[in-house]
């Protein structure tokens, strides 16, 4: 059963709350506490939005480096393991991880990734 | 007996006349030790408290002694007027150092820093006062300053490490493949040893509209290190507040760092310890969502950590770079 508003509206009510509302009415010492709390339900609620085809997408482009075909957790764990025997090609790996990487960071830190420097 | 009480006592004991304190002001509030700001006799000083001897890194007495020492040798560094490590003064072991005016907040620093057009001087600067720092050799270094060892300094911090990251909760593979690059790659142990601060970076500094006017937070000095460990934590993006394209804290690129660090800048090295210092950021923040975690400090800036460590991920990867 779907309800509205959804859970991506509600995490957004709730971080409209801490920022516009709990912030001003906190002690000073409490002020970065209520900060990362409301940027964590944004964090959330991007999630919501952006994570079922980011999950895809880190799915198709691990099965398709490791050749093995379990789940997202399974391939994770079997790539980490080829990187630690040292079976793997650095670019080809590199590329998977900086595609996974944007992904994520589109929900956890939007911009992030638009330097590319050292 | 009250701070302003406890200060004046103490530093009429050093000075040998009496000591009228006023104007106490908690002038930063650091996670781990009170600084205070405050007058006597017309001196402008700070006292730098640590509540409880039990969380130190250096004893009070040796990052006095280290400071004295950088000092002499021309590092930038507040002058030490006295320290304490008896409880009867302000509560907990103590310095007290001469008051440097300036900005010490990043993005102060780095607006003052735009204002009167000095970044590239502030990081020419830092490359001159590394240099000097690491003009000191282990032997000369106070007696009980932390010290990992004689061995080679990259594979002992590395070890160190990879232990951490096996007991991460759950495999990360840019993690892994940062692990197995340092491995690869470790660089031998350095021609030259040197006293190193381990924490020189944009929030540590005092800088004014003149430039860099001093180094601060001993805390975490170690005896023997290598030079270019230093060199690459300034560099570090955490430290540059947004200004991505100026690697050297936000102020500028490497060169005027490096042209001001002299001839012993060693460019492949730096680039080990900068993969080096963000995948120990990256293992930090993740063993802070793990106390999180199983409940030894549940606090939701801890938990967020846990959503941090994706931006370590991709700094280790764009310092990596595609071909490795």
């Amino acid at each position: 059963m779907k309800y509205r508003p959804d859970d991506a509206e509600l995490l957004a009510a709730i971080a409209e709350l801490l920022e516009d509302q709990v912030m001003a009415a906190v002690p000073p010492a409490l002020q970065h506490q209520v900060r990362v709390a409301a940027n964590l339900a944004r964090i959330m609620e991007r999630g919501h939005a952006l994570e079922p085809d980011a999950n895809e997408r880190a799915e198709s482009a691990l099965a398709y480096l490791t050749g093995s075909d379990g789940d997202l957790a399974e391939q994770v764990r079997v790539l980490n393991e080829r990187i630690e025997e040292g079976s793997f090609s650095h670019p080809a790996v590199w590329d998977a991880l900086v595609g996974i990487c944007r992904d994520d960071l589109a929900v956890a830190k939007p911009g992030y990734d638009a330097w590319e420097g050292e | 007996m009250g701070l302003a009480d406890g200060l004046s006592a103490f530093l009429e004991e050093q000075w040998g006349e009496p000591v009228e304190v006023s104007g106490l002001a908690a002038s930063s509030a650091g996670a781990r030790r009170a600084n205070i700001s405050f007058d006597a006799n017309g001196r402008g000083l700070v006292a730098t408290i640590m509540p409880t001897a039990a969380i130190q890194l250096n004893r009070i007495s040796a990052e006095a002694e280290v400071r004295i020492l950088a000092r002499a040798r021309g590092v930038p560094v507040p002058e030490i007027i006295g320290w304490s490590e008896d409880d009867k003064w302000v509560g907990g072991p103590f310095f007290v150092s001469e008051r440097v005016e300036g900005e010490t907040v990043p993005r102060q620093v780095l607006r003052l820093v735009d204002k009167e057009g000095i970044g590239e001087r502030v990081a020419h600067q830092l490359g001159v006062a590394m240099a000097q720092l690491h003009t000191i050799r282990p032997d000369d270094a106070p007696a009980d300053l932390l010290d990992l060892g004689p061995g080679n300094p990259a594979e002992m911090a590395l070890k160190a490490l990879s232990v951490s990251m096996k007991n991460l909760l759950e495999p990360r593979p840019t993690l892994t493949l940062a692990n197995r690059w340092l491995t690869e790659r470790l660089p031998d142990a350095p021609a030259q040893h040197a006293l190193v601060h381990t924490d020189i970076r944009n929030g540590n500094l005092i800088v004014g509209a003149d430039g860099l006017r001093a180094i601060l937070d001993w805390e975490g000095a170690r005896r023997s290190g290598d030079p270019m460990e230093d060199a690459a934590w300034v560099a570090l993006r955490m430290w540059r507040f947004r200004n991505d394209d100026r690697e050297i804290g936000g102020f500028a690129g490497v060169e005027p760092f490096a042209e001001g660090y002299g001839s012993r800048f060693d460019m492949e090295r730096f680039r080990w310890w900068k993969v080096y210092g963000t995948f120990k950021w990256a293992i930090g923040l993740a063993g802070q969502a793990g106390q999180f975690l199983d409940g030894s400090f549940r606090n939701i800036v801890m938990a967020a950590s846990g959503r941090r460590v994706v931006e370590m991920e991709w700094d280790l990867l764009m310092l990596m770079g595609r071909d490795g």
